[in-house]
């Protein structure tokens, strides 16, 4: 049992591996997951007073959920369309595992960018992060939900020009939805409830508290409980609807 | 001699195109066996079935005495595929491509980089193993492909259309290949639409056509049963209901229109033809000598 999990595992990364060393540095995932955050950010804050200690929480949970989404909605479609998704299809590997190993390319690429958006954004003047530990954690937990929400997203699709649209309109209504530029407070009450049924706002709350050093610990228990039922909800769904397109 | 493939009902179904029908199948260790047909005759799809690529509609079938629906992981492990695309990631290199392969079957670390070169300087690829593979020709392709398939030595491998679109020394090495693997012991699964590759490397035959298989014997015993048959090609004026007419005489025992021209199933052709020309005199008086050629 531990022995062939701990196959599943290996073989899970090393899709990741091979995902990381084809997909990472393709004109399409640069574009949506490298530059999309930065100028979606830019084109709505340029202008404004933001509290910077809003803009960092906001500007990591963004590229966390375009990076690590991006490189599934190119990846999966992509080797569907050339055929050499059959390689692991016809591999003994489970479709779980191919979709753990696909979302953890994402997740690796949603750190990285993370890790940089928040450099980026300490650069900014009287910008810090009260409690760095959560605040990884925090990046962690992000990088995982939007990996699996990226491989949810994805994986119906068959190429890349299907596959991108509707991953890029659903991530760019959720960074409008989720309280990455208007705090949830200041949403109209039917708004707040869609924000809550969205991965993002609980993303951007985790980042926050770690960034202001305000914790709530119920808060904090809810975001990363609804986090790991958000990755859950998607791998299942994802899952699934890769077993439906091999009838 | 054990069954390493058995299928019984295997159907599949996309849509309301019926791809494979009922397709009862027992392959044994140890033989070359093919599946031999036309170009839609459901030949891709068994293979994809068989090798866990699509899940069949109903039916059942074992690979390596594992259910490929129940215990697909066990026996996808026990097999090797070579589609009839290469399939490899051209963005990594030879050596990249044939690790990874490894790495899915779970080879070990030493074992795997030994095999790959060995695969390597087998198809003639060592010296290109650093090189991205978007780069190789057809044939280097399809030679990397085959060799991704042998890494973790399979018991049984299957290939489908494994020449086609090759140069004539790429086929001659894949046959050879094929050849030699079997008498080491792997058992082959091929699927061709040419009856003289079939002839030259299977043990057995099954062909298969609109998703049914026809017949399933040796390529010696379907000869025999083909050269009993006769076939004449005659050209008519389009005429109506033609086909029916033909097929109505007794001297002809199918009938198939290609083009312009029938092309009749007779058992003795020396019988048939004055029943032929009788048939042109009664249906075609007009123009006799101008239409019947």
């Amino acid at each position: 049992m531990i022995e062939t999990l701990k196959e599943n595992v290996l073989k899970a990364v090393h899709i990741a591996e091979k995902d990381a060393k084809i997909y990472f540095f393709k004109g399409p995932n640069i574009t949506f997951g490298l530059l999309f955050p930065a100028i979606i950010y830019l084109a709505f804050s340029v202008g404004r007073t933001a509290d910077v200690s809003l803009v960092i929480p906001g500007l990591v949970a963004m590229s966390s959920l375009f990076g690590a989404g991006a490189i599934e909605s190119l990846a999966l479609p992509l080797e569907r369309a050339k055929g050499t998704f059959d390689r692991l299809l016809a591999a003994p590997i489970s479709l779980t595992t191919i979709i753990v190993g696909k979302a953890l390319g994402g997740f690796f690429f949603g750190i990285f960018l993370s890790i940089g958006y928040m450099v980026i954004a300490l650069l900014l003047p009287g910008a810090a992060i009260a409690n760095p530990l959560l605040f990884a954690f925090g990046i962690v937990l992000s990088a995982l939900t939007f990996s699996a929400l990226g491989v949810c997203i994805s994986t119906p699709f068959r190429d890349v020009p299907q596959a991108m649209p509707p991953a890029t309109l659903i991530r760019v209504a959720m960074v409008f939805l989720g309280g990455v530029f208007i705090p949830l407070s200041a949403m109209p009450g039917f708004l707040q409830l869609v924000a809550y049924l969205l991965p993002i706002t609980y993303a951007v709350d985790m980042l926050q508290q770690a960034t202001t050093g305000q914790i709530f610990a119920q808060a904090l228990v809810i975001d990363a409980a609804a986090m790991i039922l958000f990755s859950i909800i998607f791998f299942v769904i994802a899952t699934a609807v890769l077993k439906r397109t091999l009838r | 001699m054990n069954s390493i493939v058995k299928t019984q009902g295997l159907t599949k179904q996309y849509g309301d195109v019926l791809a494979v029908d009922n397709l009862d199948l027992e392959v044994s260790e140890g033989e070359i066996f093919g599946l031999l047909g036309p170009n839609g005759a459901g030949k891709t799809t068994t293979i994809r079935m068989l090798t866990g690529q699509t899940t069949p509609t109903s039916g059942t079938a074992t690979v390596a005495n594992h259910d490929i629906i129940h215990q697909p992981t066990k026996a996808k492990q026990q097999i090797g595929v070579i589609p009839d695309i290469s399939n490899i990631y051209e963005e990594m290199s030879a050596w990249d491509n044939l690790i990874f392969a490894a790495q899915l079957y779970s080879v070990p670390k030493i074992e795997r980089e030994k095999r790959a070169k060995e695969l390597l300087e087998l198809f003639g690829l060592y010296e290109r193993r650093k090189d991205r593979v978007a780069g190789f020709s057809r044939g280097m392709k399809r030679r990397l492909t085959i060799a991704a398939a042998l890494i973790h030595k399979p018991k049984l491998l299957f290939l489908d259309e494994p020449t086609s679109g090759l140069d004539v020394q790429s086929l001659r090495m894949i046959r050879t290949l094929i050849k030699e693997l079997n008498e080491d012991g792997v058992t082959v699964f091929l699927t061709t639409h040419h009856i003289e590759e079939a002839d030259q490397l299977c043990q057995r035959i099954a062909i298969i056509n609109k998703g049914k298989i026809v017949t399933v014997d040796t390529p010696e015993r379907l000869k025999a049963s083909m050269e009993k048959r006769q076939v004449i090609e005659v050209s008519f004026t389009a005429s109506r209901g033609l086909e029916d007419k033909l097929k109505g005489l007794s001297c002809v025992t199918d009938v198939s229109m290609l083009g312009d021209k029938c092309r009749l199933q007779v058992d003795e052709a020396s019988e048939a033809v004055p029943s032929l020309v009788d048939f042109a005199r009664k249906h075609f008086k007009s123009k006799f000598g101008r239409s019947f050629r």
